[in-house]
């Protein structure tokens, strides 16, 4: 198994670089044609009419395929290979979802076109808010957050406005832990918070004596992921929310590991009064390179009148639209990301209750199992059983060998594997955290695990000049200054600079 | 579903940890969290049953209302190569291009996206998604605000009022003083004047009401007082109409749906963002640059990643992080399948059938709002309400528009629609608000 075992045939091809659409343009060749006008030509006179013609490129049907589609070979993807990449859940994508989202209406409905003939699609957020709300342990849903991090700010606002509206607005401090996604500090931060930090403990937990010192008069709320970033449950969660709660503040649940707990516990339970998803991590709909997301908020029955609006609600005609009456107001231009939606709620008719009860355990048990065969390679960061991740360290061999998460990283790429999430908790020295997700077989861990091990003994060697990898990919480790300095980011701009320098 | 283990997995992995079941994986969690009859959701169902179940759930929705409604989303053809290709599993099922080397076809397409948006628009450099038309008037009004250090907002009262929505739940209002301004007979008044206390002029070409004007000196005067100016517009227009770079704005920001994106009920769809260069290290959201590896070879990576909210937390151009990627890839190819002529068409033909029905509207004795300077899009008057006139209409298989007043609907045309379709909505609307 010497790269990897079956988990890992390298997938990606290269070689020479494929040239910019742009540079396959010739004058005078195009793949669109459209019907010929069918009405008679009137001339149209406005002054913010131009004379010339758009720049675009010029490329035939064929140019354009092959050219999209050799990208594409260049390209990783939870298709193609293992992504252990902690705090992304990256499971797979059912295929089935495709066809679903691509039905006529579900794909082609204008979003102002009125719920009486589109009972179809309220009925698909409807049914996906009662599964999300028995999941969480919530009341009522919005679909409008696009991801997690506008999830976030949603239930940021939430808290705000109804502070306001008891006459709390001096409650201005929103706790985050020192562990926490960025996007936490950040979306506190726009919602025009104070951001403090509370502090992790021995074990990786929240540090309850920080806590307690920190919280007072001005505390509005806490952000918190259970289990947290280190990937451990977080064991005091009761004391955690009566301590906020008992001091006036509302406890926000940012569901980037809502995966570990489906099925086991629910953040309802936990004293949680809002919750956000990520549909493109639990609920298994596919990253798209990054996104499109969905980051629902679901929150206990006192804050549905603050909910984005509309809501969809059920009366005796069917499906309908409900603008609630305090609300936040708008957090997108309609109804946030209703395809994803629709593709979350297929996976979860798939998974039914069988597989939705035992979700989280089997995402545990596969990180359990991982990080144990992984813990006899390198130490792990805490001593305390895993949830769905958990975070390893080279602290260590950095400071034998200079070999440094990154370069870790770096190799495991080379063999067919994505690399896991380095550097992340922050507070952890040189992280490497891994999340395997529930749909992994345990001959794909071991692969990983055994490569792992291979690739550590092979950095450790005399002659091994660690910048050299990856070797295997289309491309080397990049440069990452010329574009942060010099702003190569327009075609055009690098070629610019090689003639200016 | 989709847990691929067998009892032999199960008896090896259980060993290893020493444990006998799933339970003694949880023996740190309180005992008073724990489901003990698990979750009250129904029965698995296999693909072949969920295939009649979300097909009969698909089929409530009225099916094939001919759409005439637009306000930022439109029925411009999709093209089934751009869809496939948009949807190959290696982009489709892909992480965020954190790590270059196994990315580069992200990369590259992103790039490629960036550099299409700043051709079309004239503009220096533009971001690599964000969520939608609405969210990313916001973000443009973010940074406006945090360049000129000022509390005033200039909008044109020309939005979407969802829009407008938006940028009233994320422009914190206790702060900054939004001004909406309303339009004389649909134009922004040229006349207008910004003052010193003015951080950003927002304004939508063409206008939400399907009005469109040169908005040449209107910028100059924002620009002379040091105000930030931001133009939102239709990307499917952007080959008949002038660029908003040679109009003067520093900031473009559109609804990009329609450019790569089906209608998808709203979402996902995709939000574009460019501006100047000077105003690079305020923008939200990811960029993506180009560089070279060790060896010399062309390269792309994410970049200027200091502004971002995983590097710098609260202090963050913005919050955003998963974006709306695959969309962005959806422009590009749509773009460069449509060509110079192919966008010029979709915008030259959506205009003259736009006409075409104006004139058989009036011809029918149906008034319009604006029937002189709108282009693709315009104001229909009702002697019903028009919410009525809407349902009826979608009796009758016409998506007639946006509700726009009591008495009023926004139409827009696309180049898809015929001539036979117009005319049976003319014939149509005569008939309903008649009755």
């Amino acid at each position: 198994m010497h790269s990897g075992g079956n988990a890992s045939s390298l997938p990606l091809v290269g070689g020479a670089p494929e040239p910019t659409i742009n540079q396959l343009s010739k004058p005078g060749r195009r793949a669109s044609r459209f019907p010929k006008l069918d009405v008679p030509v009137t001339e149209i006179n406005n002054p913010a009419i131009r004379n010339d013609k758009p720049s675009l490129p010029e490329v035939s049907e064929h140019d354009l395929v092959m050219h999209y589609s050799r990208l594409a070979h260049r390209n990783f993807a939870v298709d193609v290979g293992f992504y252990p990449l902690g705090s992304c859940t990256m499971k797979y994508n059912p295929r089935f979802a495709d066809y679903v989202a691509g039905l006529n209406t579900f794909a082609n409905s204008h979003p102002a076109t009125p719920a009486t003939f589109t009972q179809g699609n309220l009925e698909v957020l409807h049914e996906l808010e009662k599964f999300l709300i028995e999941i969480t342990g919530m009341d009522n849903a919005t679909f409008q957050p696009p991801a997690g991090a506008s999830g976030e700010l949603t239930g940021l606002l939430i808290i705000k406005k109804y502070l306001e509206e008891n006459g709390l607005s001096n409650k201005k401090d929103i706790i985050v832990p020192d562990s926490a996604h960025g996007t936490n500090p950040a979306s506190a931060k726009m919602a025009g918070f104070n951001v403090v930090e509370v502090s992790t403990d021995i074990r990786g937990m929240v540090n309850i004596e920080d806590l307690r010192s920190l919280v007072n008069e001005n505390t509005a709320g806490l952000m918190l992921t259970n289990p947290n970033t280190g990937g451990l449950f977080e064991e005091n969660i009761m004391e955690i929310s009566n301590i906020i709660h008992e001091n006036g503040g509302l406890i926000y649940y940012d569901g980037a590991n809502l995966n570990a707990i489906v099925g086991v516990c629910r953040p309802g339970d936990m004293g949680f009064d809002i919750v956000h998803s990520n549909l493109h991590k639990t609920f298994a709909t596919p990253h798209g390179g990054g996104g499109p997301g969905s980051g629902p908020v679901a929150v206990k029955g006192f804050l549905k009148e603050y909910l984005p609006g509309p809501i969809v609600v059920q009366n005796s005609n069917g499906y309908d639209w409900y603008s609630p009456k305090s609300s936040i107001g708008r957090m997108h231009g309609y109804h946030g990301n209703f395809l994803v939606a629709l593709r979350a709620l297929v996976y979860m008719k798939l998974l039914g209750k069988e597989g939705l009860d035992t979700l989280g355990s089997y995402a545990v048990l596969n990180a359990r199992y991982l990080s144990s065969v992984i813990s006899k390679i390198i130490p792990l960061a805490y001593n305390e059983p895993c949830m769905h991740e958990f975070v390893a360290t080279v602290k260590d061999l950095k400071k034998s060998h200079k070999i440094k998460a990154y370069d870790v990283g770096k190799a495991l790429l080379d063999k067919g594997f994505h690399s896991p999430t380095i550097y992340f908790p922050l507070i952890i020295e040189e992280a490497l955290m891994f999340e395997p997700t529930e749909t992994q077989t345990v001959d794909t861990l071991d692969d990983l695990a055994e490569t792992l091990k291979l690739i550590i003994e092979e950095l450790q060697g005399e002659d091994v000049s660690l910048e050299e990898y990856p070797k295997n990919l289309p491309v080397g480790r990049p440069n990452e200054l010329i574009p942060a300095k010099h702003l190569t980011v327009n075609w055009g701009d690098f070629e610019l600079l090689e003639l200016t320098e | 579903m989709f847990v691929p283990h067998s009892e032999i997995d199960l008896k090896k992995m259980f060993e290893e940890l020493s444990i006998s079941s799933l339970d003694d994986l949880f023996t740190h969690i309180p005992t008073t969290l724990k489901l003990n009859d698990g979750l009250n959701v129904p029965p698995t169902l296999s693909e072949l049953e969920s295939i009649s179940h979300f097909e009969s759930v698909e089929s409530k929705n009225t099916q094939n209302l001919i759409c005439f409604a637009g306000g930022g989303h439109y029925d411009v053809y999709l093209p089934h190569t751009v869809k496939t290709l948009t949807m190959r599993p290696e982009f489709m099922t892909s992480y965020t291009p954190y790590q270059a080397e196994i990315s580069q076809g992200i990369l590259q397409i992103l790039f490629e996206y960036q550099s299409l948006i700043c051709d079309l628009t004239d503009m220096e450099l533009a971001n690599a998604s964000l969520y939608d038309g609405a969210t990313s008037v916001a973000e443009a009004i973010s940074v406006a605000i945090n360049k000129t250090k000022r509390n005033g907002v200039v909008v044109s009262n020309g939005f979407n009022p969802n829009t407008k929505e938006v940028v009233n739940t994320l422009v914190d209002r206790s702060k900054f003083d939004i001004k909406y301004v309303d339009l004389i007979d649909y134009m922004f008044p040229e006349d207008y004047i910004f003052t010193e206390e003015d951080a950003a002029f927002v304004v939508s070409l063409p206008h939400y009401e399907g009005s469109a004007q040169d908005l040449t000196t209107i910028v100059k005067n924002a620009k002379a007082v040091g105000v930030i100016t931001i133009c939102y517009i239709d990307p499917s227009l952007l080959g008949i109409l002038k660029t908003p770079g040679s109009m003067g704005f520093d900031i473009v920001v559109a609804e990009g749906q329609s450019m790569g994106s089906p209608l998808s009920f709203g979402g996902p769809t995709v939000g574009w963002f460019a501006t100047k260069k000077e105003l690079a290290r305020l923008v939200p959201g990811r960029i993506i640059g180009e560089t070279r590896d060790s060896n010399h070879t062309k390269t792309y990576v994410m970049t200027l990643r200091a502004r971002e909210q995983d590097i710098r937390r609260e202090k963050a151009s913005s919050n955003i992080c998963t974006n709306q990627t695959l969309n962005a890839v959806g422009s590009t190819i749509h773009l460069s399948w449509l060509g110079p002529q192919g966008l010029y068409e979709i915008g030259y033909q959506a205009i003259q059938k736009a006409s075409y029905m104006k004139q058989q509207l009036l011809d029918h004795d149906i008034n319009i709002s604006n029937p002189n300077n709108s282009l693709r899009e315009f104001i229909v008057q009702t002697s019903k309400p028009a919410v009525d006139v809407i349902i009826e209409m979608g009796n009758k298989g016409f998506l007639a528009g946006i509700k726009y007043s009591d008495n009023e609907i926004l139409v827009a045309v696309t180049e898809k629609r015929t001539k036979s379709e117009i005319d049976k909505y003319v014939t149509s609307l005569q008939e309903v608000d008649n009755a």
